[in-house]
């Protein structure tokens, strides 16, 4: 690891990256060209880095897998490596692992090796483990939480199972942490009732936990899907103890349960953008394909509070502006309504008269 | 009678419980497919900008975003009047885009989603019996197909080479979808006449040398002849005959080799395909071969009425010789071809009129008989005591339409691609199970037609990247927005897992007033219609047995690894059967509805 790579304002401790406050973040990045921050811990203190195993609990409630699919896409360091770095226990996921839910005449069959459903029971009773949270969770139709089913249970059954003895609870994606598009705006909407873990929207007063009468820390992490990075090294600091759980959470996350560090509430997608100089010039597309600023193709970035620019997606190849399309800030607690139309800057102008 | 139920099928995306019947032979008498999550998806478009399709609906699904953008961008194509002018180079940008996705999502089911199954406890114990053979097969199951956080009797057993050595692979496909695509998953560059951006001479090279890592990954962990060798004995074969016999051939060559020694290890020249090909078959395992086990999936799924299935495609990725296409009926002028094919391989064009749905076995209010899905009408249960699927024999158990074409229930997916396609391998092993007594309609040649359109997608991806992207080429053509007042568009394609359809209906605002999806796992999950006939996997596990090799062992009720291969093989996504709804009644029909 470079020495650039080492934040100088931070003690030589760049692993304390989800303390950091934004200007210190993007220092470390651009002087190292990576953040390399799970390599930089080993390599300062290669006696040091045998973590406790941590278990972690996935579910999945109404989502697309998409958030799964982009923690595979990690670079940086790859996936398995970082389990096997952070000496992570992934016990139950299910996308990955062996399991499913067996029944035999109405009877839980089999073993927790081969059952999803005992597994998630044996665990959950067990407690000592990190909740990892994809998709909504539902609450329709009236309050039944029926609109999702998996293994006999409603989603809401499944979630407060497995939420009652969390350690801590990591809403992954903008459908765990807000609802996501499955709170999209609709004359259907209230009907369906979808759930995040500690918001709905913007609203804490409507999470599911809050409706289960739950006490838990929780950190979002959103973005549809969210970037790898962000949910890695969020484990990351958290398994390494340089953030303490719960006592820490305020410091670091932003109103919206974000970590800061990635999601920083002074600074936006359109501020690190390759095209500013044109919005900065006045000089704006109104149709795709061009070079200069997508505001009036509907780009939300300055509405986006998120790295994606510098950061960028699948091991830094390009992202959402840079291939001509308008950002649509993903990882809003308001996903997509904030956004839509996606393609038309009207919806620019109603929200700066509306705050006005 | 014992009532053997899997919920969730894991390893799919999305909830899916499947519910059998099993009598005391270990016989699946019944079966039940039922979509468990209802998440109202289209009617977000409503009153909004057709746009917002192109980028929304691919949260539909993670796994297949690629697709979502592609049919949606077909349909607004089609209804912004531009499909006869996309330029070629963006339509080789977009088969690019698209035909990554599919490979990505061919490796993941293989590998992450359906592989692990083949490291089930049941296997080692049936190969147990067979001495020194059946303990190097197992060893290379467990060595090549175990998944992570893996235990067999309370001992842990360390993640396969194979499921390891995908997952680089997975990414760095990703990482050439964000290099064409913007991001992956969900990416952003399909737009009405073209795409967004324009690919450089750099992106090219990026792109060209990801695929030939990929080249690499397939002749090292795959198959244990060189990928070209594969391709142009089998689908560049001059007939389905020749290439059914090349893979008959090579298959020999490895036995005879490896039968004294009991060495089916890679270094031995097996790769996966291989392997599997020779154990997974009954017919080209035991039969032909002469080996003394396989695993025998070849009898599970074989549809026992073959009057009550059809294969259906709607064909897929854009001639790259001339500019624009035809969005409505693409028979000949795609790559892969569409149409509908019944059980005794009879070709007919595809004709989107003929598609219907129903809604008597789905949590919705009843309508009489069968509906296009332009006449849809969708009420679904909002009184949560009516959503109720533990009575066996209760009328409604699912949130899934039944769709038919012609009133025929359809499998989709890479089986029905090739088989509609004229693929010579997949043609030719249809043939030989044929002429040899077996239903050549099985999970066997399911997940055999999956790996060959992995292989033959991979060739023309390279093709498409080295030889047809232009970086000096046109990517897009304007489009006139007022063209979607008063309009409609449609928009089909082929997912990763079969047949997907958009249809967007637009009002004199040039907002939408209808969307519709129909997806693969409508038509592969569907449960019964109104005549009361199962859809295709219903059908499928109906005389299936229930545990591993045909009940080898005995029965085993508790690891019913019957429905878990017969389930997996379709590689079934449930977040893409998601269904919108009409609670108000007032929209005129074809306003709601939908898988």
């Amino acid at each position: 690891m470079s020495e650039e790579n080492i934040n100088s304002d931070n003690s030589g401790n760049d692993f304390d990256f989800l303390r950091m406050d934004w200007h210190k973040f993007l220092k470390a990045r651009k002087a190292g060209g990576g953040f390399k921050l799970l390599e930089s811990y080993l390599n300062d203190d290669p006696g040091d880095h045998d973590f406790p195993e941590t278990r972690v609990l996935w579910i999945q409630g109404a989502q697309c897998t998409g958030c799964s699919e982009s923690l595979l896409d990690a670079s940086n360091p790859a996936l398995l490596k970082a389990f096997e770095i952070l000496n992570i226990d992934l016990k139950r996921h299910e996308a990955f692992l062996a399991h499913q839910g067996l029944f035999v005449d109405g009877e839980p069959a089999n073993t927790s090796e081969l059952n999803s459903e005992i597994l998630l029971d044996e665990i959950s009773e067990q407690g000592n483990y990190i909740l990892m949270v994809e998709g909504a969770i539902a609450n329709g139709p009236h309050g039944s939480g029926k609109y999702f089913m998996s293994g006999n249970r409603s989603s809401k059954e499944m979630f407060k199972k497995a939420a009652r003895n969390a350690d801590l609870i990591i809403a992954v994606g903008t459908c765990a942490a807000y609802g996501g598009i499955n709170t999209a705006g609709s004359d259907i909407v209230d009907i369906l009732d979808y759930r995040g873990v500690a918001f709905t929207k913007k609203d804490p007063s409507k999470g599911m936990l809050k409706l289960l009468g739950i006490d838990k820390p929780v950190i979002n992490i959103p973005g549809c899907p969210p970037h790898p990075d962000w949910i890695i090294y969020t484990l990351s600091a958290i398994i390494s103890g340089n953030v303490k759980i719960p006592d820490d959470l305020p410091e670091v996350l932003d109103e919206f349960g974000r970590p800061k560090v990635f999601f920083p509430p002074d600074h936006n997608v359109h501020k690190d953008c390759p095209r500013k100089k044109f919005f900065d010039n006045k000089e704006f597309d109104t149709c795709v394909g061009g070079e200069k600023c997508l505001l009036r193709m509907g780009c939300q970035a300055f509405l986006a509070h998120a790295d994606c620019a510098l950061r960028k997606w699948n091991d830094g190849h390009s992202y959402c502006v840079q291939a001509g399309s308008p950002c649509i800030a993903c990882v809003e607690p308001d996903f997509p309504d904030n956004a839509r139309p996606l393609y038309s800057s009207k919806k620019n102008r109603k929200r700066k008269e509306a705050d006005q | 009678m014992v009532r053997v139920t899997v919920d969730p099928l894991t390893r799919v995306v999305g909830p899916l419980r499947l519910d059998t019947e099993v009598d005391e032979n270990g016989i699946i008498t019944e079966a039940r497919s039922s979509n468990m999550i209802f998440r109202g998806f289209e009617r977000i478009y409503r009153g909004q900008d057709p746009r917002d399709s192109i980028l929304l609906s691919q949260r539909i699904c993670g796994v297949c975003p690629v697709a979502h953008s592609i049919a949606a961008v077909n349909a607004l194509d089609d209804l912004y009047g531009v499909a006869g002018s996309v330029p070629k180079d963006a339509l080789v940008a977009r088969n690019i885009n698209h035909g990554l996705n599919t490979i990505s999502n061919h490796l993941l089911h293989f590998y992450i989603l359906w592989g692990p199954d083949l490291a089930n406890p049941a296997y080692g114990n049936v190969l147990s019996t067979f001495g020194n053979l059946g303990s190097s097969v197992w060893k290379e199951f467990l060595g090549r197909f175990a998944p992570i956080s893996y235990k067999i009797d309370g001992e842990a057993i360390p993640p396969g080479s194979s499921y390891v050595g995908v997952i680089p692979m997975k990414k760095i496909l990703h990482d050439a979808g964000a290099v064409i695509g913007g991001k992956m998953p969900h990416q952003t560059v399909m737009y009405p006449g073209g795409v967004t951006n324009n690919p450089t001479a750099s992106d090219v090279q990026t792109m060209s040398s990801i695929m030939s890592e990929v080249v690499d990954f397939l002749n090292a962990t795959s198959i244990g002849i060189p990928f070209e060798e594969w391709v142009g004995n089998t689908y560049m074969a001059s007939s389905p005959k020749k290439a059914a016999d090349f893979f008959i051939e090579h298959l020999h060559e490895l036995t005879e080799r490896s039968l004294r020694t009991n060495d089916l290890s890679r270094s031995n020249g097996w790769g996966d395909l291989e392997l599997y090909s020779a154990l997974g078959s009954e017919l080209i395992g035991e039969k032909i071969l002469g080996l003394p086990i396989s695993l025998k999936h070849d009898k599970m799924s074989g549809y026992n009425d073959l009057s009550k299935i059809g294969f259906l495609s709607y064909g897929d990725f854009y001639n790259v010789e001339h500019e624009g296409y035809e969005p409505t009926s693409p028979a000949g002028d795609r790559f892969q071809t569409s149409g509908f094919m019944t059980s005794s391989l009879e070709y007919h064009k595809f004709d989107s009129d003929k598609v219907t749905e129903s809604v008597k076995h789905s949590f919705y209010d009843d309508y009489e008989g069968d509906k296009h899905p332009y006449e849809g009408v969708t009420e679904p249960f909002t009184d949560p005591d009516r959503i109720d699927y533990q009575d066996f024999s209760a009328e409604k158990y699912t949130w899934s339409k039944a769709p038919r074409y012609e009133g025929i229930p359809c499998e989709v997916g890479p089986f029905s691609r090739l088989l509609i396609m004229k693929e010579p391998l997949v043609t030719g092993l249809v043939q030989l199970f044929q002429d040899n007594g077996y239903s050549p309609f099985n999970s066997f040649t399911r997940m055999i037609a999956r790996m060959q359109e992995l292989f033959i997608i991979t060739n023309e991806v390279i093709q498409w990247i080295t030889t047809d992207l232009d970086p000096n080429g046109r990517f897009r053509v304007d489009v006139d927005m007022s063209a979607a007042e008063d309009s409609r568009g449609m928009g089909i394609c082929e997912a990763p897992r079969g047949a997907l359809g958009h249809w967007v209906i637009t009002d004199n605002d040039a907002k939408v007033a209808n969307y519709q999806i129909v997806t693969p796992s409508a038509w592969n999950l569907s449960p019964r219609d109104s005549e009361g006939v199962p859809g295709p996997l219903e059908h499928a596990l109906i005389g299936s047995t229930i545990s591993a090799v045909d009940n080898w062992l005995g029965v085993d009720f508790s690891n019913p690894t019957g429905i878990l291969h017969v389930g997996r093989s379709y590689d079934p996504c449930i977040t893409c059967a998601v269904h919108t709804i009409d609670l108000t009644g007032k929209n005129p029909p074809g306003m709601v509805r939908l898988l």
